[in-house]
């Protein structure tokens, strides 16, 4: 069995270190090892985006990223948006437009969704349906999120 | 967990060369996005050697340059990079493309083009277009004291499912793509129902020169339909400078079906697959054709 | 004088009091769960189809350091069958009869140790002959697959009202056909899980996403041989239902045997892998039907005969051919029907409950008849099927009362919602024309039933917060906020005023759990029962302390007020606050058991089964490439009797959620089985429907104020996904004159049929009748 390798980085805006072994996912040092449990398993194999998270500020799935390859970098989770603005009100508009039901996808769905923002200003609806290509949701049907990310996306220009 | 095999140590090396020297002392997985190793690693399908080496720190392996009259994608460029890169787009479109069809933002974001071109499957969507231009892989190793580099056409770098010409002390560094004459226009389809995150049940890739009613330089691929991404040889001969009108696109399109050799699998069946080859040639062969 | 303004929460978009938890990540599901002292449960499968076992070695796994216990059946001889006909045990001993099947488990430190201890149990097995279809089941001397059941017959049984005969006789038009369906399977986005713990005293806390956790605790307590009261279950926030998790599954007893032997808590989640494997699907069916009418386009007649693969093991898959019955008998009006259906035993993978609960497969063929048969006598589909739906008052055949009932009303409004008259004739004309891609529309409508009994207890504390004990499980379906909408209507305070708790069997009041589209029927039935009496009870002691009489008062936002003027008395927080403190102290607590007055069905299934019916009429649009078999859902139209809309956020989130799930049904989600394996047990290649794929949904509410229901509403959770298949193949039809009888439309399904080289969908042996 392989050793551990001691990485440091950047998660959610604060210095880490942790050690973890060579061939661990991302996503199981972050629920296992670190304990931040709102990054989600939904596949273990880059199908569902449920374990979105950011690393140096773009979108990835943590199930299919090394542990090790988060040495040195910018991680961001869903539980580093607590005091993001932008965020706060892209998770407020799932909330009000009704984009939540199990809830499982959010946090995945959110994050992605932030991309989506950061990148077009205004997209249109085909613009944020193929953003969130990545995400599944059993539950809503998607119609609502999409229409929580427009609504924030107008929200932000208004 | 997957079974971490004899793994036992890890690297990021921030230079080629250092990369190379590890590799050289062998047994190494090399990593890049880590998109299918990872999965395959779970799946048993891979098997990790005892140092994982993680390439993704090598700036040498990064960037899209134009050198003279040839495209130079670093290995490392990720999909994402490609679909935002304006020389790409532009000069390259049908690589675009097949960008713009590749699994999800996430998964773009972190897959490279040298990982797609080194797990060599047949259904990877950056070949097909690449072949389509004519491509050429760049292999580096570390001999005696200096780097050697060598370039084969990539047609010939991918020998079957997961297996290419890399010798296990290589390092693919980049892909070369000659800038294609004026004129040329080429098209991709890749068949799923979604816009993008499917494996493809066969893909296709057309481009010639357009002159008048004729194409010249001919280039027909089709992915998923054999060992590796081929190229569509009796297809092309009956296109390449002809006046292509209904029938010439008719008879090219059942050449293209009566020379691959799909499989059956789970996502479609060989008379099926071959019933695409024929279907969408005819369509897509027009639309490179007459715009 | 102080006015305090009547504000209404129903019908208004109101969001689901969980949200914002969701969104922020803060919600923590099983998988997030940690219990101290923990150890992780991991199961070893078959890894054969049909075979016996011959021997089982688990002493290397057991030497393994970090491993506190491996079991196999022999470890515990004190197993009883679980399931609808008590024919599965958790752990397999001599036979395994599915590719799924659990032969061993171990607790180890963590999950790594645990699934390597895996690999070092050693079995050895001598196969068996695989029987993987149901008519190979029946065929006479075919291998035995559960000994209880020598003629590999889970069930079988006969309907028939009036005389199929006679109808046929009067029949000016019959067509008959086979219908394949296929299997599919949940996929909730959180995979399985559970946590088992025994304190110190052998009491069982189990933290689970049962959706039934009062039946369950029954089960559990048969199956250690214990007290049921001596067995808690908390059920954590759910990552998908969908009827998934309505029976009790061999991981969770197996998850306690673990826990009990290594006298330490155990965790047991799935993979995703696992999930595909070992969860229950939708039970595929053939199905023969054979239908008639006059030239006046009356029905005549409906003759039905299904055979159900069951799978290894009976769950509730079993009794979905009970819930295709009410579609045989019932959608439109079927002066005479018979109805024969067989179960079979099979090595796949065994089939449970899924929202729809066979209506799905019931309603696919009856629609796509309704369509043919409207076509043999020159009436257009919507005509054809308004002259056969039933009205208000109607008693059918099956002996439902439709006391409200608004088909009618659903059929015209999505139809003329959709332009659906024009589109379809347009779109037929337009078959033979040019052009690689055809569009095509296609309407099919469904009846579906609700059931079950609820109680709930009320508390108000003297801030006049209130919580609402209720026996329903949240299953993201937004029945917390649906609850505390309804309670908050009697007893007229903010949404913020209520805390929901439904988690927890120490706690909650019985229940018989989230199924058949029950919770906002039945549930919200309980809640306003409880709320009032919680009502009246404040009223007299308001009335008491201010000698206004009851009949005058009312509660209003957050005061006791009068009635007629809306001018407040006092507030309702002091009030409670008074009557806490006073003498004869009094608290504010109520409960509320509502059982709805429904019929139990006789020996022929005769009966009015369900206290409100729901209805739903869908159009579907599409475009069909003719070069792939590529089918596009552009377009859905919904019409859909509700009752009433109590929240109208919520309940659009059901049906879109549905009706997408209903488009992965019809177009690709495809659990593939060969031989007894399951082919794609990933989503790589079983295909959910993501965001870019989605339809316009156009939906409009028919609001029949159902006279039983609370507020007027009846139950819809289900209703959206069962009807989009059979819409989905009339659709294709009109644009392509390609009928469809098997599903999933997948493109090369879609292709081979444009080309007519699709196998025709046999049924070699006529079940036994
Ligand atoms: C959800 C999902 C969807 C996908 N969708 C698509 C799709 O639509 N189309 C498609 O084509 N692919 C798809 N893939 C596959 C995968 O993303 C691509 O093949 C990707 O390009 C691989 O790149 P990587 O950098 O992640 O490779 P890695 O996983 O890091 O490496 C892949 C292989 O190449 C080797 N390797 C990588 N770089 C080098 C190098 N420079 N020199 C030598 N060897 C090297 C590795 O050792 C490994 O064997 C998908 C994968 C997932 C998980
Ligand atoms: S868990 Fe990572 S994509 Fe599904
Ligand atoms: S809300 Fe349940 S998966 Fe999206």
């Amino acid at each position: 069995m392989s050793r551990s390798v001691e990485i440091e980085f950047r998660l959610n805006g604060v210095v880490r270190r942790a050690a973890v072994r060579a061939d661990m996912s991302a996503l199981a040092m972050l629920r296992d090892v670190l304990g931040l449990t709102g990054t989600k398993y939904g596949c273990g194999e880059g199908e569902c985006g449920a374990c979105t998270i950011l690393v140096d500020g773009a979108s990835l799935n943590a199930c299919l990223l090394f542990a090790v390859d988060c040495d040195g970098r910018e991680v961001t989770t869903i539980e580093g948006l607590a005091n993001d603005p932008a965020a706060q009100r892209l998770q407020r508009a799932f909330a009000e437009h009704g984009a939540v039901q199990c809830g499982f996808c959010t946090p995945g769905m959110v994050l992605q969704a932030g991309r989506i923002l950061a990148r077009a200003g205004q997209p249109d609806r085909a613009t944020i349906q193929r953003g969130l290509e990545g995400n599944l949701c059993r539950c809503t049907g998607y119609k609502k999120i999409i229409d929580a990310v427009e609504a924030a996306a107008k929200e932000r220009a208004a | 967990m997957p079974d971490a095999g004899a793994l036992e140590r890890y690297a990021a090396p921030r230079a080629l060369a250092e990369a190379l020297e590890l590799l050289r002392d062998g047994d190494a997985t090399i990593v890049a996005g880590g998109t299918d190793l990872m999965p395959q690693s779970h799946s048993g399908k891979a098997r990790f050697g005892s140092l994982l080496l993680n390439i993704r720190r090598i700036a040498e392996l990064g960037g899209i340059a134009l050198e003279g009259d040839t495209v130079r994608i670093g290995a490392l460029t990720s999909i994402s990079a490609l679909l935002a890169s304006p020389l790409v787009r532009e000069r390259l479109s049908i690589l675009a493309q097949a960008a713009d069809q590749f699994a999800s933002e996430q998964v773009r974001n972190a897959a490279t083009i040298g990982g797609n071109v080194c797990n060599a499957s047949p259904a990877g969507d950056t070949l097909v277009p690449l072949i389509v231009l004519d491509a050429a892989v760049e292999l580096a190793a570390k001999a005696g004291g200096g780097i050697e580099t060598r370039t084969l056409p990539l047609q010939d770098f991918l020998t079957g499912p997961g297996r290419t010409q890399r010798r296990p002390h290589e390092l693919m560094t980049a892909v070369r793509v000659p800038l294609p004459p004026a004129g040329f226009v080429a098209r991709f389809y890749k068949h799923g129902t979604r816009p993008a995150l499917d494996i493809s049940t066969i893909s296709l890739g057309i481009g010639g020169v357009r002159r008048g009613d004729r194409l010249e330089r001919v280039r027909v691929a089709f992915g998923a339909v054999a060992p590796t991404p081929i190229r569509a040889r009796a297809a092309e001969a009956l296109i390449e400078g002809r006046a292509l009108d209904a029938a010439a696109i008719e008879a090219a399109a059942e050449a293209a079906h009566d020379e691959v050799r799909p499989i059956s699998d789970v996502r479609a069946s060989d008379w099926y697959r071959q019933e695409l080859v024929r279907n969408m040639t005819r369509r897509v062969l027009a639309h490179v054709a007459f715009g | 004088m102080t006015v305090i303004e009547r504000a209404t929460l129903i019908g208004k978009r109101v969001p689901k009091m969980d949200a914002p938890e969701k969104a922020s990540g803060k919600t923590r599901y099983i998988h997030d769960i940690d219990v101290s002292g923990q150890l992780w449960g991991k199961i070893l499968r078959s890894a054969r189809v049909h075979a016996r076992i011959r021997r089982i070695d688990t002493s290397r796994a057991k030497a393994l350091p970090g491993v506190h216990v491996v079991l196999t059946a022999a470890d515990v001889p004190d197993q009883r069958p679980i399931g609808v006909n008590k024919d599965h045990p958790a752990l397999k001993g001599d036979k395994v009869r599915c590719v799924r099947d659990e032969i061993a488990a171990v607790a180890a430190d963590t999950e790594a140790i645990a699934q390597a201890a895996l690999a070092l149990i050693e079995v050895e097995y001598e196969d068996l002959p695989v029987i993987a279809d149901p008519e190979a089941a029946l065929a006479p001397g075919a291998p035995v697959i559960n000994e209880k059941h020598a003629d590999n017959v889970a069930m079988r049984f006969d309907y028939a009202h009036g005389d199929v005969a006679q109808g046929e006789a009067e029949s000016d038009v019959v067509v008959e056909d086979s219908f394949k369906l296929h299997y599919v399977t949940h996929c909730c986005m959180g995979v399985s899980g559970v946590i088992a713990e025994f304190d110190a005293s052998g009491n069982l806390l189990l933290h689970s996403n049962t959706q039934v956790p009062f039946l369950h605790k029954r089960e559990f307590a048969e199956i250690l041989g214990i007290d049921p009261g001596r067995i808690r279950i908390v059920q954590p926030p759910i990552g998908g239902g969908f009827g998934s998790k309505l029976d009790i599954y061999p991981f969770e007893i197996i998850a306690v045997y673990l826990a009990r032997a290594a006298r330490r808590p155990v965790k047991l989640v799935y993979t995703r892998e696992e999930e595909f494997l070992a969860s229950p699907t939708r039970q595929p069916v053939i199905l023969r039907l054979r239908s008639g009418c006059r030239k006046d386009g009356s029905l005549t007649f409906r003759s039905v005969e299904t055979l159900h693969d069951n799978g290894a093991y009976t769950s509730w898959g079993a009794t979905t051919p009970f819930v295709m019955m009410q579609t045989f008998s019932s959608l439109y009006r079927v002066p005479h029907c018979k109805y024969h259906t067989t179960v079979a035993y099979t090595n796949n993978p065994y089939a449970g409950s899924f929202r729809g609960y066979g209506n799905l497969q019931a309603t696919f063929a009856v629609e796509s008849h309704m369509d043919k048969l409207a076509e043999a006598v020159g009436m257009d589909p919507l005509a054809f099927r308004l002259r056969n739906a039933q009205d208000p008052g109607e008693v059918t055949g099956q002996g439902m009362t439709f006391k409200s009932c608004g088909f009618k009303d659903c059929l015209r409004s999505a139809a003329e919602r959709s332009g659906f008259l024009a589109r379809h004739a347009e779109y037929r004309a337009a078959q033979g024309a040019g052009g690689r891609v055809k569009r095509g529309i296609g309407i099919a409508s469904m009846l579906h039933v609700g059931g079950g009994a609820c109680g709930t207890i009320l508390k108000l504390d003297d801030f006049a917060h209130v919580t609402l004990m209720t026996g329903a499980s949240e299953i993201g379906q937004g029945s917390e906020t649906v609850l505390a909408q309804l309670v908050c209507e009697e007893l007229g305070l903010p949404l913020s005023a209520v805390t929901v708790v439904n988690n927890d069997t120490d706690i909650t009041p019985w229940d018989v759990g989230v199924h058949a589209s029950r919770t906002t029927f039945i549930a919200g039935n309980s809640a306003i029962g409880a709320a009032r009496k919680a009502k009246a009870k404040i009223l007299a002691a308001a009335a008491k302390k201010t000698g206004v009489p009851e009949g005058e008062l009312d509660l209003v936002g957050g005061f006791v007020v009068r009635a007629a003027s809306g001018e407040a008395i006092v507030e309702l927080a002091k009030l409670l606050r008074g009557l806490h403190f006073s003498d004869k102290a009094e608290l504010v607590m109520t409960t509320h058991y509502y059982e709805p007055p429904s019929v139990h069905q006789d020996k022929g299934f005769k009966g009015d089964v369900s206290a409100a019916y729901a209805w739903a009429t869908q159009v579907v649009e599409v475009e069909v490439d003719l070069d792939t078999g590529i089918v596009k859902m552009t377009k859905v139209t919904g019409a859909h009797d509700v009752g009433r809309v109590i929240n109208r956020l919520g309940i659009e989130g059901q049906i879109e959620g549905g009706v997408v799930m209903g488009q992965g049904y019809a177009l690709t989600e495809n659990l593939v089985i060969e031989d007894g394996r399951v082919k794609n047990p990933s989503f790589r290649d079983y295909k959910l429907v993501t965001a870019p794929e989605i339809p316009e949904m156009d939906l409009a509410f028919i609001e029949t104020m159902d006279g039983e229901g609370p507020q007027g509403a009846k139950g819809v959770g289900e209703a959206p996904a069962i009807c989009i298949a059979a819409a989905t193949a009339n659709a294709i039809c009109n644009a392509t004159g390609v009928r469809i009888y098997e599903l999933p439309f997948t493109p090369e399904k879609v292709y081979r049929a444009l080309k007519g080289v699709a196998p025709k969908v046999a049924w070699r042996t006529r079940a036994a009748a």
